[in-house]
């Protein structure tokens, strides 16, 4: 016997049918039909929207990536694997990558560990941690080229903080002029912006905490050090996770705050992925070889998310548990 | 003195630019405006903003073509990506594309923009046949700029001795180095453009000033970086930096700062091209600046690197054709508009006169006195490679040496250029 109505319908429908053994009622199959349209129906403005928006031009930029188009001059010439050959030379794009990794990795460990930190520092309901909160989620909601110029002149080497070391007669700082200078301004600007949003996540996972838990600890006489990393760190394993995930596929598309802070510069020091993507695309009107760096960054993004989700999956599952 | 820079303010008579048969286009053909005054629309003009040419300066320069159409609004906007260029494409791409540009582009756009008529007053815009692709003009430019310009502050260069503006490269290291030890900035520049532009400035005259098909030939592989008079002004340019006339946190400044120093009276000499003049104009320091050509390796006078400036171009993609050309055509032919466009920043064109200060007598003095000129954008050049020089002089500042920077530009034209 058929396990489920559903395939009942279908087989006897178009092959017992005839043997005159098992009839379908007519009505069963309208509204069998009926129901098969409506979901359709249903998924049909998600399905365009998905199909429109990200499958189609996911497969435009492959294509691209595969010839040399400028943006313009048609037909675009087919040159192979060129593109993914030459950006695996390009010592600029080698470089971006790079720094782009370094960014990631820097700001994803001081982003987690801040936002965790300042969470449960923020924990309780108090009016102060009410404005801290906000203080903090503030950098957030503004936008980072916005953040990028305010740094800018901040900390250029005429900028706020340099004029007050010149009239101290103190010698200047160079945030910005300084290769290894500008990248530690980049990565602590950048981590200052995104890391509010962190705060908010943490603050959200330990309000789902059972109290319970934390009392029969702290009953059986666990320390405060051990109530957070035998009970609540364990329970935050989801946030963690979702926290890891987020910041990661951020900071591996970081430009905006770039562009308005040193340009790449300098001397391309600060020059991210992106922001190479964009310049062999836009400026430089290679849109071809731009679309094959695009496709790199797009598979390192899948398999970024996909092994940490992979890798903390286990703790979650202690947690479900 | 700001008081003699002030009183020195005359009607420059463009007439000495006459000199310069290259730039010499004839006169212009007032645009009608009689027949296109019906149009009606919104006009959107992705523009070029600067310190001077603010939207605030392009929304005044409109204005009377707005008034005489009734029923047209034009809405000035500004590049929303690194630059005009990068924004275009990106709006290109996406398709939102804007009616009018008003910025100089790499000719990669052509296609995309609407051939202008073979008309009188097309041909009356300077350097016209500059901006033609396969027989059609694709921007037409209301003045024409010269680039390679070294600013100085006359009272340094008293302070610290100098008394004669350096020709060659040699007598331009040694005054730098007076400057310096004098107290000054000796060389006044910044991160982002500025460092390129300014080492292309200089540099220019004595590689592409001298052979125009240089390019070219770098991309036939007969020329290189390391073997060309780049690698003599490279070379001059780290010797800059190491005896601190270039500062080394010179990157952390911005092109606002290199103008604001240069005024202050904190730096020496600032090289630039003329339209600087009207920020100097805006702001009078309080000392007198001067302006000579930009030093060669062997002490000649060198070409001006020229070119169109204010340009315009019309999207192919523009809903209202006619009324977008008559704009432009106002733009560019209009006396009061060229006028005003050639006084914003200091360029120059035949048969217009406007207000000027004595430097702007001074710097076109040194046009008319040019043994010629030549448009920067050679051809052969990959429109990829200022981003290059860009980080390649860049680099000098943070500590590669001249040699290893030209090595860099040869492996990154053999890989890269026009790919």
């Amino acid at each position: 016997m058929p396990t489920s109505n559903t395939t009942t319908v279908g087989v006897v429908a178009h092959a017992a049918a005839p043997a005159g053994g098992f009839r379908v009622r007519p009505g069963a199959l309208r509204a069998k039909r009926r129901e098969t349209l409506a979901d359709i129906g249903m998924l049909a403005p998600a399905l365009i929207l998905v199909g429109g928006l990200i499958v189609i031009p996911l497969f435009f930029a492959l294509y691209l990536s595969f010839t040399d188009w400028d943006g313009f001059t048609l037909p675009a010439q087919f040159v192979g694997p060129h593109n993914y050959i030459r950006l695996f030379t390009d010592p600029s794009v080698l470089h971006s990558i790079g720094v782009t990794l370094l960014i990631t990795v820097i700001g994803t460990i001081v982003c987690n560990v801040l936002g965790l930190g300042l969470a449960i520092a923020l924990n309780r309901n108090t009016r102060l941690n009410a404005f801290l909160r906000v203080l903090v989620f503030y950098p957030y909601i503004v936008g980072p080229v916005i953040l990028g110029f305010l740094w800018s002149s901040i900390l250029g080497t005429d900028g706020a903080v340099n004029s007050v070391l010149g009239q101290l007669k103190q010698p200047l700082l160079p945030f910005l002029s300084d290769p290894t200078w500008a990248l530690a301004t980049v990565i602590c600007i950048i981590v200052w912006s995104s890391f509010g949003v962190n705060v908010v996540l943490y603050l959200a996972g330990l309000q789902t905490v059972p109290e319970s838990l934390i009392e029969a600890a702290t009953i059986d006489g666990a320390s405060p050090w051990q109530v957070f990393w035998r009970v609540k760190l364990p329970m935050l394993a989801p946030t963690v996770t979702v926290n890891v995930v987020l910041v990661v596929i951020g900071l591996l598309r970081v430009y905006e705050l770039i562009l308005a802070l040193t340009e790449g510069g300098p001397a391309g020091s600060t020059q991210s992925f992106v922001y190479s993507i964009l310049s062999s695309s836009f400026q430089n009107s290679q849109l071809g070889y731009g679309a094959a760096q695009s496709i790199v960054l797009m598979i390192g993004i899948i398999i970024a998310s996909v092994g940490i989700t992979a890798a903390r999956r286990r703790s979650e599952q202690a947690v479900a548990a | 003195m700001r008081h003699s820079t002030r009183k020195a303010r005359a009607v420059i008579a463009i007439s000495v630019v006459a000199a310069s048969a290259l730039l010499l286009v004839g006169c212009s053909n007032p645009a009608s405006t009689s027949n296109t005054a019906a149009l009606k629309g919104n006009i959107r003009i992705l523009a070029n903003i600067t310190p001077v040419l603010t939207k605030s300066y392009y929304q005044k320069l409109v204005a009377p073509f707005v008034k005489s159409h009734p029923g047209v609004t034009i809405t000035i906007e500004s590049p929303s990506g690194k630059d005009v260029q990068s924004t275009l494409q990106q709006e290109l791409a996406s398709g939102s594309t804007p009616d009018i540009v008003a910025s100089a582009l790499d000719s990669v756009v052509a296609p995309q923009m609407t051939p202008f008529p073979n008309a009188k007053w097309v041909k009356a815009t300077p350097l016209y046949n500059t901006n033609e692709v396969k027989g059609k003009v694709w921007a037409v430019a209301t003045g024409v700029q010269i680039k390679s310009l070294v600013f100085y502050n006359e009272t340094a260069f008293k302070k610290a001795g100098i008394t004669s503006t350096p020709k060659s490269l040699a007598q331009f290291t040694t005054a730098l180095n007076k400057l310096t030890a004098a107290g000054y900035v000796g060389f006044q520049t910044s991160g982002d453009w500025v460092t390129s532009a300014q080492f292309g400035m200089m540099s220019d005259p004595a590689v592409i000033g001298k052979n125009f098909n240089w390019y070219t030939e770098r991309n036939d592989k007969k020329v290189t970086f390391a073997d060309s008079a780049y690698n003599t002004y490279l070379k001059a340019y780290a010797s800059w930096v190491k005896s601190g006339a270039i500062p080394k946190d010179s990157l952390g400044e911005t092109y606002q700062d290199t103008i604001n120093n240069f005024l202050a009276g904190k730096s020496g000499i600032y090289v630039m091209a003329n339209w600087f003049v009207a920020s100097a104009n805006a702001a009078p320091p309080s000392f007198k600046i001067g302006v000579f050509p930009t030093p060669t390796p062997d002490g000649s006078t060198p070409k001006q690197e020229g070119g169109t400036a204010q340009p315009y171009s019309i999207l192919k993609a523009s809903k209202h054709q006619a009324l977008d050309m008559a704009l432009v055509q106002y733009l560019v032919s209009n006396k009061k508009a060229v006028d005003t466009s050639l006084a914003s920043e200091g360029n120059f064109r035949a048969g217009y006169s406007y207000p000027g200060s004595a430097l702007n007598t001074a710097v076109a003095k040194l046009l008319d006195k040019a043994p010629g000129t030549f448009n920067g954008t050679a051809p052969g050049l990959d429109p990829a490679f200022g981003n290059e020089e860009t980080t390649a002089v860049q680099s000098l500042i943070t500590g590669t040496s001249a040699k290893q920077a030209a090595a860099t530009l040869d492996t990154w034209w053999d890989t890269n250029a026009n790919q």
